[in-house]
C-alpha cells in the first residue's frame, strides 16, 4: 500500500475519533446507563472507554505510518545535532 | 497549620529540586544546543513526563475542576474528551516530521523550522512574534492563578505577592544552571510528586465525604443535572464542538511543548509516548473532574470565579496538615513544571531566534544570554503578575485559541509542497487580526454564527493558505527538494 494510501487511512481513525468525541446523540444515555464501578456515570465512564480506544488507534497508526528513519536518513542527521554557524 | 511540619516538607522539596539543577549543571555543557535543547538525547520516559508536566497546569485542579463543580461530569469529556486522541496524534502529525527536520537540518524552534521550510525571514519573524505575544500572557496567567492557589490553601499564612516570589525564584533554581536538562529532570521527579499525590488525595477526600458511591449517590439525589450533559448550557453541543478546537491542539503549538518534541532521542522515543500519552491525560483529568464534582456536595454555593478554588478548599478543609502541605507541594509542582518550560521556552526564542537577526551569537554566548534572558523574564513576569493589567489577562483569555490557529500553516508546510511563504503568513496574520476583533468585540458575536471565534478562525486560516498558495508563485524545486525530498526517503 502507498503511503498516500496510508496516510489516508490515518485520516478517516481521526474522523471516527473525532465523531466518537462529539456524538450528541448518545448525551440521551447519560441518565439511562448505569453507573459503572458504582460511581462512575455514562458522561465519565465514556471517556475512560475513549482513552482506551485512543491508545488502540495511536497502536494502529503508528503501524500504519509512522516508519522509522532508514538508515541513509539517520547518517545525514548532523552528527551532534549542533545547528550549524 | 502544622507550620514546622509544612516549612519541613517544603523545604525538603526545595532542596530536591536545588540538588537536581546542581546535577543537572555538572552535565550540560556550554552549547547551545545542550543548554535549550538536552543534546537532542531525552529517552521516552523523560520526553513522556516532560510533556506531561508541562502540559498539566494551574488549570487542571483549578479551572478545570471548578468548571466541573459547575456543570458536572460533562466537564470532563468537555475539555479533556478530544485531547485525548488528538494531542498525542499531533505529536505525531506535526512532532515527528518536525522532529526529522530538526535533526538533519540542526533546527531548534518553530520559527527555524518554519522559516526553515519556506526559505522565508518573515515567516520566522511571523512565527517568533506570534509565539512570544501569546505565551507571554499565559505565563502571567499561570503564575497568578498558581500563587492564588497556594494563598488559599495556605489560609492567607503565605500572602500573593510572597507566592508569586516563591513560585518563580523556585523555577529559575535549577533552570538557569541546567537548561532543558534542569526542566526535564525535575518534570520527572515532580510529574511522579503530582500523580501519587493526586491519586491519594482523591482516596483521602472520598473517604472523607464517606466513599464513592456514597458520594455519587448523594448526587443523584442533591444535582442529578451533574450527570446529564444536555441540561447544561456551558457545554452545549455548539460549545462542545467548538472547544475541540481550542485546548486540544493548541498544545503542540506551545513552544515549550514543541521544543521537547525536538529533543526526543530517536523516532522510537516518540511513538510511545503518543502511545501511552491518552491514558495519562484521562486519568489526572478524571482525578480532577471527580474532586470538582465532589466538591459541588463537599462545600456547596460556590458561585463563578469561588468555584474555581474547590480543591484547595477540599483539601484545606478535609484533610489532615500532611495532606495539606502535600497539597501545597502538588500545586506548587504543576504551576512550576509549566512556568519553568515557558520562560526558558521564551528565551530560547529570544535568544536564538530574535538577537540572532541582529548579531552573530556564538554557542557559548547564546547560553549566558539565554539564562541572562530568563532572570529578565521572570522579574517582568512577577512584575505584572502583581499588578495584573486587564490588557494582559485580555489576551491570555484567548491564547489557547491564538495558538490553535498557527496550526494549519504548520500542517501543511509538512505536508504541502504546493503551500508557499505569502500564504503562509497571510494565513498567520489575518485569522490572528480576526479572533482579536472578535474576542475584543470589535465584530458582532453574529458573525461567528454561533460558533467560539476559534472555529471560524481555524477554517479561515486553512481557506486562506491554500487560495493565497495558488495565487503566488510555487516554491524554488530545490526547496521543495530539501524539505519534502528528504520526507520522501522516510515516508515511501
Amino acid at each position: 500500500m502507498t503511503f498516500k494510501k496510508r496516510l489516508t487511512l490515518v485520516s478517516l481513525i481521526v474522523l471516527v475519533m473525532f465523531v466518537l468525541h462529539n456524538s450528541f446523540w448518545l448525551w440521551d444515555l447519560d441518565s439511562v446507563v448505569p453507573l459503572l464501578f458504582g460511581f462512575m456515570p455514562f458522561a465519565f465512564s465514556y471517556y475512560i472507554g475513549y482513552a482506551i480506544l485512543a491508545v488502540l488507534a495511536m497502536k494502529l497508526i503508528i503501524a500504519l505510518a509512522w516508519p522509522d528513519p532508514p538508515g541513509e536518513v539517520i547518517d545525514s542527521f548532523t552528527s551532534d545535532g549542533e545547528k550549524p554557524e | 497549620m502544622n507550620t514546622t511540619l509544612g516549612i519541613g516538607i517544603l523545604f525538603a522539596y526545595v532542596a530536591v529540586l536545588v540538588l537536581i539543577g546542581y546535577l543537572g549543571a555538572r552535565v550540560t555543557r556550554k552549547t547551545r544546543e545542550d543548554y535549550f535543547l538536552a543534546g537532542r538525547g531525552l529517552g521516552s520516559f523523560a520526553i513522556f513526563m516532560a510533556l506531561f508536566a508541562s502540559n498539566i497546569t494551574a488549570f487542571t485542579i483549578i479551572g478545570h475542576a471548578g468548571l466541573a463543580y459547575e456543570v458536572g461530569y460533562g466537564a470532563y469529556g468537555y475539555v479533556i474528551g478530544w485531547s485525548i486522541f488528538i494531542t498525542p496524534f499531533t505529536y505525531y502529525l506535526v512532532g515527528y516530521r518536525s522532529w526529522l527536520l530538526g535533526k538533519r537540518y540542526g533546527y531548534a524552534t518553530q520559527p527555524q523550522v518554519f522559516g526553515g521550510i519556506f526559505n522565508s525571514r518573515p515567516v520566522a519573524l511571523l512565527f517568533t512574534v506570534l509565539l512570544l505575544y501569546y505565551t507571554l500572557p499565559y505565563l502571567v496567567v499561570s503564575i497568578i492563578g498558581g500563587s492564588l492557589a497556594f494563598t488559599t490553601i495556605s489560609e492567607g499564612a503565605l500572602p500573593y505577592w510572597l507566592a508569586s516570589m516563591i513560585i518563580i525564584a523556585v523555577s529559575l533554581v535549577y533552570t538557569i544552571p541546567a537548561g532543558l536538562r534542569g526542566t526535564v529532570w525535575t518534570d520527572i521527579f515532580q510529574g511522579l510528586v503530582f500523580l501519587v499525590v493526586a491519586v491519594l488525595l482523591l482516596f483521602a477526600v472520598a473517604r472523607s465525604l464517606g466513599g464513592f458511591a456514597e458520594i455519587t449517590g448523594q448526587i443523584m439525589v442533591v444535582n442529578p443535572a451533574m450527570l446529564q450533559r444536555d441540561l447544561s448550557p456551558v457545554i452545549a453541543p455548539i460549545n462542545w464542538f467548538s472547544f475541540s478546537f481550542v485546548n486540544s491542539i493548541a498544545v503542540i503549538v506551545f513552544p515549550q511543548m514543541y521544543t521537547r518534541i525536538l529533543a526526543a532521542r530517536s523516532s522510537d522515543k516518540l511513538k510511545k509516548v503518543s502511545l501511552y500519552y491518552p491514558l495519562a491525560l484521562a486519568g489526572i483529568f478524571g482525578v480532577s473532574t471527580l474532586l470538582g464534582v465532589w466538591g459541588s456536595i463537599a462545600v456547596p454555593g460556590l458561585v463563578g470565579k469561588d468555584a474555581d478554588y474547590i480543591v484547595p478548599m477540599l483539601i484545606q478543609q478535609y484533610l489532615t496538615p500532611v495532606w495539606t502541605v502535600l497539597g501545597l507541594v502538588v500545586i506548587l509542582a504543576i504551576v512550576k513544571s509549566s512556568i519553568d518550560s515557558q520562560l526558558l521556552s521564551v528565551s530560547h526564542i529570544v535568544t536564538d531566534d530574535l538577537l540572532t537577526r541582529f548579531r552573530k551569537v556564538s554557542s557559548g554566548q547564546a547560553v549566558f544570554l539565554g539564562r541572562i534572558l530568563l532572570i529578565v523574564f521572570a522579574a517582568a513576569a512577577y512584575y505584572i503578575a502583581l499588578i495584573r493589567p486587564s490588557a494582559i489577562l485580555n489576551i491570555a483569555a484567548f491564547a489557547f485559541s491564538g495558538f490553535s490557529i498557527m496550526l494549519p500553516v504548520m500542517i501543511g508546510a509538512l505536508y504541502w509542497p504546493r503551500a508557499t511563504k505569502q500564504g503562509a503568513c497571510a494565513a498567520l496574520v489575518i485569522p490572528a487580526i480576526m479572533l482579536h476583533l472578535w474576542y475584543l468585540g470589535i465584530l458582532p458575536a453574529a458573525t461567528t454564527l454561533g460558533f467560539m471565534p476559534v472555529f471560524p478562525a481555524f477554517i479561515l486560516a486553512i481557506v486562506i493558505l491554500v487560495v493565497v498558495s495558488y495565487l503566488t508563485p510555487a516554491p524554488d524545486a530545490g526547496q521543495r527538494e530539501k524539505i519534502f525530498g528528504f520526507f520522501a526517503q522516510t515516508f515511501k
